[in-house]
């Protein structure tokens, strides 16, 4: 998670929108955490190098980008809504985050291969049929074309290395795949493509999963007054990119 | 004849049969009278010729005895009462020796003498040593004729088992020197260069352009490997002191094929221990764009990746030119990707683009190229889909710390030959342009010759020159360097940080580089020690510095240096990256094996996806979460 929103935060704390801003404020002025005023809606809070280094993680500290705002928001989303699941919390499974995948592959950007926007494992061992499988989660909010989604659909279906691993362990024949299967959360202008391409890759499709985004995956609308100016680095250009509503690229 | 003279002749035949005999014995009561010396001396002896060492190396052991000299020294003038006594401390030694021995304290008696026999007998036997040499060298030695060449071939197999067992014992072979030269194995031979156990070679030659032949199945990848692997290091290391740039590393491997492929991977993996947290492996893995480029260049750059012919065709040529300047650079600004490019080669879109122009000169081209708009985007079109997406971005060169871009000049000549001429370009533009400006850059390019038609490969070494970058050309043999032999020659002969020469049979004109040596031909008599009988006559000949014969008859992992009229015959050290990865862990007969594992299919045919085997329900669960699937 490369940033979140106050309200997404507060649901994850168990506390009301307050109360997360007090805490918010607590992580800032231990230099954990920084927070701005970023799009429409609440403000967001993301870590700090010396926050993820409390956190103990080894990813580059860096403020989210504003282009893809609406797209965390709606990862967080789908993040949030299965955890809240019964199934999510009594299997233990664990949600590894893009960030934490980009992680792995070493930062390598301009790399073809496709990284889906989150990972959900599933510990063996326990009641839920889908124990042992790993789950690749993308969040669609912008129609793409049917071959692209096709080709991402067989390229994450077919993948049998973890991130980062050697090129020559990405696609081994033989070997099982390492997802089990891919949930799709679409938006609704997302869902007619996602449906075409899952019907073009034949087979593999059965291991497609398509639901609807959760409520409240998108970013409010605009038009709420900005609590605060940006942090230094913001341009207003990039302040006005963040703004048109509902789901952006 | 008279008997009186046939007489004196007997007695001076006497007479020299006894002056021989006297000198033998006085010889040999001298050796057994310096008996801690001859021993050390035959010692070093055996020892220099076991492992084929040079005799400067004995005479360095005997200045690594010079603190144990200097502590006897200093403990004998503490004892002593006057300096004569100290004078003659080695005398009294030896005297002490003999005692001791006779007493039976054999141990005594070497601790006793050992600080005067152990130099001075490594120094005899350096000295015996390298008359021996000599004596093999000129072919007065040995037992017949054939002697020196026995020695030569017998003394190259001794000093190969020494370097072998030099790489191979754990740590001697570091990546680094402490003075932060690459080491690339232990030395063999060498000839014109300051003989040393270690092969390093300074950073700045590997900043300077480097030459590279050995046929396949020579050690080549793994000398590449390390060379790039200490530059990175080594790179790395002068950037943090902050001496130089940080260092990137272009791989341009111009074969193809799966073979590419694995060394690609093994490049990452040794790259990875030696600094470098991203080696990225195009195209496979990662993109760079083309249209990142300057317009001016990009139109260059397009129009030389296509294929034109000569003669009336250079009209065309010409046509195509104009009408893609056109399309890269309308007042709407550059294309930002080949669909992009494509889409405006149209001429409906290449009006609209240009209507607004205030002078009517490029609407009048537009008009006079229309006819041929699309044959070009043909052309292009057809491109671009056997390029693929390798070059259409995003990424560019600073985006990893290593790039090893496959060609597939094997089978797509025709392709691989567009892609190194963007490859390159676009490394020109970020090096001269960007902020490859920043970096030191060190270009390897692997059989470039197959892939140099669109960029002649004494171009590349020119642009390479002139862009600072320093530019190391590999090949399987002579020929394949260079199409001509003019550009071969003006290859290697540039090649200012040296020339790594493995097995080849051809390798005469690249040793010829390394110039040649005086040698001497004698046939005057050895009389005894330092004493040349006047009879025969010596001839000063020249020999290859690096000889052909040696070269031809490497064996795989060894290479020869040439650098400055010298050679250095190195047995490079390989160098072990982590393994890729841990294979899965075998189940055992009776486990149970989890779900996941007996739902899936184990084994697909190669090359295929394995079959899609549907997974359990989980729509309870995302039922929850998200809700129905929608209809």
């Amino acid at each position: 998670m490369y940033g979140v929103q106050l309200d997404q935060l507060a649901a994850v704390l168990g506390v009301g929108e307050p109360r997360a801003r007090t805490i918010t404020s607590s992580w800032r002025r231990a230099r954990y955490a920084q927070s701005a005023r970023l799009g429409p809606g609440g403000p967001w809070t993301w870590l700090t190098r010396a926050g993820l280094a409390a956190c103990g993680l080894p990813f580059p500290a860096t403020i989210p980008a504003l282009s893809r705002l609406a797209h965390l928001r709606a990862v967080t989303a789908v993040r949030l809504a299965l955890e809240a699941t019964s199934g999510y919390r009594a299997a233990g499974a664990f949600w590894r985050s893009e960030r934490r995948l980009r992680a792995r592959v070493g930062g390598r950007v301009g790399l073809r291969q496709h990284l889906p926007d989150g990972e959900v494992h599933w510990p063996d061992g326990t009641q839920a049929a889908w124990a042992g499988e790993c789950w690749a989660v993308e969040a669609e909010l912008t129609r793409k074309t049917v071959a692209r989604t096709a080709a991402i659909m067989r390229e994450v279906l077919t993948r049998t290395g973890d991130y980062g691993c050697p090129a020559a362990q990405v696609r081994v024949p033989g070997q099982p795949p390492r997802h089990a299967r891919v949930l799709y959360l679409c938006s609704p202008a997302a869902r007619p493509v996602v449906a075409r391409a899952r019907d073009a890759i034949g087979a593999l499709g059965a291991r497609v999963e398509i639901r609807d985004l959760p409520p409240g995956a998108g970013l409010p609308p605009a038009g709420l007054p900005p609590a605060g100016l940006p942090p230094a680095g913001l341009s207003r250009a990039g302040s006005r990119r963040a703004g048109p509503p509902g789901p952006q690229p | 004849m008279s008997r009186r003279r046939r007489g004196r002749r007997a007695v001076l035949a006497a007479g020299r049969l006894l002056g021989l005999a006297i000198a033998g014995a006085a010889g040999a009561a001298l050796v057994v009278a310096a008996a801690p010396v001859s021993l050390v001396a035959a010692a070093a002896v055996t020892m220099a010729w076991a492992a084929g060492w040079p005799p400067r190396r004995l005479c360095q052991a005997a200045l690594w005895c010079l603190p144990m000299v200097a502590v006897w020294v200093a403990a004998t003038a503490a004892a002593a009462q006057s300096w004569w006594q100290v004078a003659a401390g080695p005398y009294r030694a030896w005297l002490a020796m003999w005692h001791l021995a006779a007493a039976g304290s054999v141990l005594r008696a070497v601790v006793t003498i050992a600080p005067v026999a152990v130099p001075l007998g490594l120094l005899v036997g350096a000295l015996a040593w390298s008359r021996r040499i000599l004596a093999m060298q000129t072919g007065t030695g040995g037992l017949t004729p054939r002697a020196p060449a026995a020695f030569d071939r017998r003394q190259w197999r001794h000093q190969v088992r020494s370097a072998r067992a030099r790489i191979a014992a754990p740590g001697a072979v570091p990546l680094l020197s402490r003075q932060g030269a690459i080491v690339a194995g232990a030395v063999i031979r060498t000839v014109g260069h300051a003989p040393a156990p270690l092969a390093a070679i300074p950073y700045q030659r590997l900043r300077s352009h480097q030459v590279v032949i050995g046929t396949t199945g020579t050690g080549k990848t793994t000398l590449l490997l390390r060379l790039w692997a200490g530059f990175r290091a080594r790179g790395l290391q002068r950037h943090a002191a902050g001496a130089g740039h940080r260092p990137l590393l272009v791989v341009l491997d111009c074969k193809g094929g799966a073979d590419s492929r694995r060394v690609a991977d093994r490049a990452r993996r040794v790259l990875r221990e030696a600094g470098a947290r991203s080696t990225a492996i195009w195209p496979d893995e990662a993109s760079l764009s083309l249209w990142a480029l300057p317009p001016r260049q990009l139109t260059t750059t397009l129009v030389d990746m296509i294929e034109h012919g000569s003669g009336s065709a250079a009209y065309y040529a010409d046509v195509m030119e104009a009408v893609v300047a056109l399309a890269v650079d309308p007042p709407a600004g550059p294309p930002a990707s080949a669909a992009d490019f494509l889409a405006r080669l149209d001429p409906g879109w290449l009006s609209a683009a240009y209507s607004g122009s205030p002078d009517g000169q490029d609407a009048a081209l537009l008009r006079s190229a229309a006819a041929h708009i699309s044959d070009i985007a043909l052309r292009f079109r057809t491109l671009f889909r056997r390029l693929g997406e390798g070059l259409d971005g995003p990424g560019g060169f600073g985006d990893a710390d290593a790039w090893y871009c496959i060609l597939e000049g094997t089978s797509e000549i025709a392709v691989a030959e567009a892609q190194a001429r963007a490859l390159v370009d676009i490394l020109a533009s970020y090096t001269a342009q960007g902020p490859g400006s920043q970096r030191e850059i060190l270009l390897a390019v692997d059989e470039f010759s197959a892939v140099s038609r669109r960029l002649p490969i004494w171009q590349l070494y020119e642009r390479a020159r002139s862009l600072g970058l320093a530019l190391q050309v590999s090949a399987q043999s002579w020929p394949g360097l260079a199409p001509r032999d003019d550009d071969r020659y003006r290859i290697a002969a540039t090649a200012d940080g040296g020339i790594w020469l493995l097995r080849t049979p051809h390798p005469e004109p690249a040793t010829g580089l390394a110039g040649s040596l005086p040698a001497t031909d004698t046939s005057r008599r050895v009389l005894g020690v330092a004493s040349w009988g006047h009879e025969g006559s010596s001839r000063v000949r020249d020999t290859p510095v690096a000889n052909p014969a040696i070269i031809r008859s490497l064996d795989t992992g060894q290479a020869a240096y040439i650098y400055r009229g010298g050679v250095t015959f190195v047995q490079i050290k390989r160098l072990v990256a982590a393994p890729a990865a841990l294979a899965r862990e075998p189940t055992a007969p009776g486990q149970p094996v989890s779900r996941t594992a007996a739902t899936r299919p184990t084994a697909a045919p190669a090359g295929r996806e394995p079959p899609a085997a549907p997974p359990p329900d989980a729509g309870t669960l995302l039922d929850e979460a998200f809700g129905q699937e929608p209809g």
